[in-house]
């Protein structure tokens, strides 16, 4: 279906197959993922869309390891992760993935230069110079790495994370709604952040969003209705995807 | 308010758990501690009430003071003749003579020793004697004894076997009967052993004379104005006394007795109150802070800042009286196990169903709840502080204010005068003076240097890794909570370091002094505890008799009264002392005692001003007020070898006092003879005497040692309760931090942090707080502890000694128990979801 219409040229960072998950059970059971299929190409900035709870968080947490599946299969690269263990998705986020939530991004007692360091001081690996300087230029906040978190303002913040989930090269970065609690010039720099990232540095970036001008900076949508995929624009503009998004929500209705 | 009070302490029964345990934990000692001691003076108080039950007069030598020390004084004996005297005046229905004394028991030849005392009493049938016969007959020939039933199944005695009595004479006797005492089988921690009056008057060395006579009112009369007739007639050489005036005089010393114990136990009880009160007041900050948004939008829809903190201290009360409730239950039976440690300890206390007096419910009651609400007003005042728009900002933590710092400087200021001043030779008070300033100021800056002290100590933390190094932030960056977690354990550990620095100098300072002074080669004492000793003066005969011994030295013990307060003195034979001790005098001669007059400490003088010349009035038991001539001055730190700071001769000793025992006889072998020769020909000798031990100078100094150490030792178990209750407090504040902290710990885990590294980080900081505690604590008491042995030694300086193997084995277990106390949370952070990073709230 969907998955087929993708140029077969593309390597594919992440792979999400026929998965279902599901939270509660019998009456108040909800199927937040209901055999949902999605491909994510490397090198490309995709976007995820869809109506609130139409599982968005869900599919990207199960993408990232940090959930499991009722069924179904999930892949990064060639690993497949609903045979890992707790602790191996650990080890394969601290090495091959990158983060960047809504809020509350950055552990308050470590400076931003720590918070930034976080997964590759966890890894004990040692930090690549050159490709830190690279992201701390790109990200613009090399003054203020020495400031706690509760010093820097709610950009800054996101840009702090945004540093953090780039620093250790992984091979994907997720973001949910991280431009969520920015005002739209703010929102507008981390957004710029993350397509620089994959067009400049050749990352890997799976954003969830809510807003069509977000999406329209990514390469490629996604659009989730009830826990599964119902649409993918290439290339969107704005008004593109606020179009599919108000056919997709009429036709919910 | 009250139901949202109370919907609270609900929803935070979790968050409440460990307090609720502290408080328990405080409670359960106190009302153990009461009710134990309650108990035992109950159980000694029953024992006069029986003994008295059915007589109305005790007649006996007139004395002083009935009782010194929890001892009560023995009197001389009366003639037998006073019955009949007695017998004739009006209103007396009946009077019997009895003769009662010391009288040790032996069963198969090893002697029977009990905690109390072994006595020795004549028969008498009721109502005189309180003693019934259970099995067999009453005694009714020399030879015949009648044991308490108690002792015959302690040690397996029945009717027909033959039992030996050593008092001032040796009797072997045949077992004719068993008795009880009311309702009970025998008398607290005692062996009783009743024969017939002649009997009893022959072992105890008595003559024909006796020890008392009771006497039975005729019907209608009133013993006080029995007790003023039969005074008036047989003079005020006797002392007429009634059953109420034996009872009560009987509880005083009891009560005397107990008193030591029941202070002791009821400091400890303080200071682990102490400790718990930090716990709980750390406890509700945590909440408080945890729950400023709540608080806030409760402000924000209209609550006062009053009836928010209302709210929290009703809470602290639900607690309180839940807490205090199940501590008074536990404490009753926490009482028993007591007993079991002070026992296994030495301090002996006698056996029985507990009392729990109405008083002890209140107290343990009251003091609960006091302590939780008293902890728990901060935290209120702080809830009542969050202002209505706090509940959309996120929280932080607020500096701590220039005023306490300056306070907190103030006391730092005053406790470093105190101990210094304490150092330099002031006075004991001003180490209590120190003790508290320190207290307080820990109290007060403790929030101000938490940050850098928990960097610096946890700087070796940095060696593992980032956890190492987020726990050392972590503890940082929460200065009140660590604080509050570190000063109550560090009160708890500096307490234990106090008391080992101060038991191991007094044990070091009297073992020194000891060996110092006394020069003997060999020292016999009583094998028994006994606070006058117990060395009958046949065994002083016997030990004369050894050739090997070239001279033997009597030493003493007596009660006197000095103005009203209870005072000890020593009795020497100045003729042989020189021989077995270099004994310093600083004025006079003790050669001097030989005609009479009292030799006393220097320091001791000078405090009352006396000098060689002077007169010094000492009331003594039997004899009253007396003048006696200062004869001399004795070198403080040798009067304190000597165990009191008054001395006087023998004969000046068996004048004023009836009791005739030798607490230690100071033995000087003849030329040529080695001490362990010396030793086994003493100890043949002294085969006839089971109760008496021969030791050298050596091991004398390490039995004096080891009192000291049993001691030290209840002290230090019992204190271990409150560093038991500062490490719940550990385990406590982390579980609430990590409650707190769920977002930050999710957040770690989804950037790759494992289950084990989060655990770890847990479990470093536990450890970082219980070495903070462990650094300050020691520090606080090794410094509080050389102030105190500083001040307690007077004028002439006692060296501190430093137990650096305890206090190294107190920094290991605390740092172990910190690991401990941090697992429980450590295992809670683990389990922490990684998904909690991104939860919506
Ligand atoms: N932990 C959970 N327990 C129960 N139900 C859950 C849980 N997490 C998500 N759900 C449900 O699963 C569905 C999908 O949730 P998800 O968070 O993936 O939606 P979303 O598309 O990210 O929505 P939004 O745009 O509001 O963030 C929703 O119906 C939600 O209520
Ligand atoms: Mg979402």
């Amino acid at each position: 279906m969907t998955t087929t219409l993708l140029p077969a040229t593309r390597t594919v960072a992440a792979e999400a197959r026929a998965v279902v998950k599901t939270y509660g059970k019998a009456e108040t059971e909800v199927r937040a993922l209901d055999g949902a299929d999605v491909r994510i190409d490397r090198g490309r900035f995709t976007a995820i869309m869809g109506p609130s709870g139409s599982g968005k968080s869900t599919l990207m947490h199960v993408l990232a390891g940090l959930d499991t599946v009722d069924s179904g299969q999930v892949r990064i690269g060639d690993t497949e992760l609903t045979s890992l263990t707790e602790d191996q998705r650990t080890l394969l986020r601290r090495e091959r993935i990158g983060f960047v939530f809504q809020s509350f991004n950055l552990v308050p007692s470590l400076t931003a230069g720590e918070n930034i360091a976080l997964p590759l001081t966890l890894a004990r690996r040692r930090p690549d110079p050159a490709w830190t300087d690279r992201v701390l230029e790109t990200v613009g906040i090399a003054g203020r790495l020495g400031h706690r978190p509760s010093e820097l303002s709610g950009g800054q913040q996101q840009r702090v994370a945004v540093a953090r989930a780039l620093v250790a090269r992984p091979e994907i970065v997720f973001a949910d709604e991280p431009t969520g609690n920015l005002d739209s010039r703010t929102g507008d720099a981390v957004l710029g952040l993350l397509r620089h990232a994959t067009g400049e540095l050749g990352q890997t970036v799976v954003m969830v969003t809510h807003d069509p001008a977000a999406a329209a900076h990514a390469d490629r949508v996604v659009f989730l209705v009830d826990g599964r995929v119902v649409d993918e624009l290439d290339d969107p503009t704005s008004a593109a995807v606020h179009a599919a998004t108000a056919r997709l929500g009429a036709g919910k209705e | 308010m009250w139901h949202l009070t109370l919907a609270q302490a609900r929803a935070h029964r979790a968050r409440l758990a460990l307090t609720l345990v502290a408080v328990v934990l405080g409670v359960t000692f106190v009302t153990g501690s009461l009710a134990l001691t309650d108990t035992s003076q109950r159980l000694f108080e029953d024992q006069f009430r029986t003994a008295t039950a059915g007589v109305d007069l005790t007649i006996r030598d007139s004395a002083a003071f009935d009782s010194a020390m929890g001892v009560e004084v023995e009197r001389d004996p009366l003639p037998a003749g006073i019955v009949d005297t007695v017998r004739g005046v009006d209103g007396v229905a009946d009077a019997a003579a009895s003769a009662v004394g010391q009288g040790l028991l032996e069963v198969d030849g090893r002697p029977a020793v009990p905690a109390g005392p072994s006595v020795l009493s004549s028969w008498s049938p009721a109502p005189f004697g309180a003693f019934d016969v259970r099995e067999g007959t009453e005694p009714t020939e020399d030879g015949d004894v009648v044991l308490d039933v108690a002792t015959a199944r302690t040690y397996g005695v029945s009717v027909g076997d033959r039992v030996t009595v050593r008092a001032d004479r040796t009797g072997t006797l045949r077992v004719v009967g068993l008795a009880g005492f009311g309702t009970q089988d025998g008398l607290a921690d005692s062996t009783v052993a009743l024969v017939t009056l002649p009997t009893a008057q022959r072992l105890l060395g008595l003559g024909d004379e006796v020890t008392q006579v009771q006497v039975v009112a005729a019907e209608g009369v009133a013993p006080t104005d029995l007790q003023e007739a039969v005074g008036r007639r047989i003079g005020t050489a006797f002392d007429v006394a009634t059953a109420q005036d034996t009872v009560s005089a009987g509880a005083d010393a009891a009560r005397s007795r107990l008193a030591m114990i029941r202070v002791m136990l009821l400091s400890m009880a303080g200071a682990a109150l102490l400790v718990g009160g930090f716990l709980i007041a750390n406890t509700f900050s945590i909440v408080v802070s945890q729950r400023s948004r709540e608080l806030a939008l409760l402000r924000a829809v209209g609550a006062t800042a009053r009836q928010l903190r209302t709210s929290v201290l009703g809470e602290a009360l639900v607690l309180g009286a839940v807490g205090s409730a199940i501590g008074t239950v536990l404490g009753v039976a926490a009482g028993y196990g007591l007993r079991g440690v002070a026992a296994s300890f030495g301090v002996a206390l006698p056996d029985g169903g507990l009392v729990v007096a109405p008083r002890t419910l209140l107290v343990s009651l009251g003091v609960g709840v006091v302590v939780t609400v008293l902890s728990a007003v901060g935290p209120a005042r702080r809830a009542a502080r969050v202002a209505p728009v706090e509940a959309l900002r996120e929280s932080r933590t607020a500096a701590p204010s220039r005023r306490r710092v300056a306070a907190g400087a103030v006391a730092a200021s005053v406790a470093v005068a105190a101990v210094g001043a304490a150092l330099g030779g002031a006075g004991v008070a001003l180490v209590a003076v120190g003790a508290v300033a320190v207290l307080v100021a820990l109290v007060l800056l403790g929030p101000a240097l938490a940050p850098s002290l928990a960097r610096v100590v946890g700087r070796p933390l940095g060696a593992a890794g980032v956890t190492g190094r987020l726990a050392r932030e972590s503890a940082a960056r929460a200065p009140r909570r660590t604080a509050a977690t570190t000063t109550a354990l560090a009160v708890g550990l500096a307490l234990v370091a106090f008391m080992t620095i101060l038991g191991q100098s007094v044990k070091a300072s009297s073992a020194g002094t000891y060996q110092d002074v006394v020069s003997a080669d060999l020292v016999v004492e009583s094998a028994r505890a006994e606070m006058l000793g117990g060395l009958s003066h046949d065994v002083h005969h016997a030990v004369e008799d050894v050739p090997e011994v070239a001279v033997v030295s009597r030493v003493r013990y007596g009660h006197w009264k000095d103005a009203g307060a209870t005072s000890a003195l020593t009795a020497v034979e100045p003729e042989t002392l020189g021989e077995v001790a270099s004994v310093d005098m600083v004025a006079g001669s003790i050669d001097a005692l030989a005609d009479g007059g009292v030799v006393v400490a220097a320091d001791e003088a000078a405090e009352r001003g006396v000098e060689v010349g002077d007169m010094l009035t000492m009331t003594f038991a039997r004899t009253g007020d007396q003048d006696l001539e200062v004869v001399g001055l004795v070198d403080e730190r040798d009067a304190q070898a000597l165990a009191t700071g008054y001395l006087v001769s023998m004969e000046t000793y068996a004048e004023h006092f009836t009791e005739d025992v030798d607490a230690s006889l100071l033995v000087a072998l003849a030329d040529g003879v080695s001490v362990a020769d010396g030793e086994r020909a003493v100890a043949d000798a002294l085969t006839g005497f089971p109760t008496a031990a021969v030791r050298d100078l050596a091991a004398v100094a390490q039995a004096r040692a080891a009192a000291v150490d049993e001691i030290l030792g209840l002290v230090t178990v019992l204190l271990l309760l409150a560093v038991a209750i500062a490490l719940l407090g550990i385990t406590n504040t982390l579980a609430l931090s990590i409650v707190e902290r769920t977002r930050e710990i999710g957040l770690l885990r989804s950037v790759g942090t494992t289950r084990r590294q989060v655990a770890w980080m847990v479990r470093w900081e536990a450890v970082l707080v219980a070495v903070l505690a462990v650094v300050v604590g020691v520090a606080l008491g090794a410094g509080l502890g050389a102030a105190g042995v500083r001040a307690l030694s007077g004028s002439d300086p006692v060296a501190v000694s430093w137990p650096v193997g305890r206090l190294a084995l107190l920094v290991l277990v605390a740092t172990a128990a910190g690991l401990l106390a941090g697992a429980l949370p450590a295992r809670r952070a683990s389990r922490i979801g990684v998904l909690a990073a991104v939860a919506r709230r």
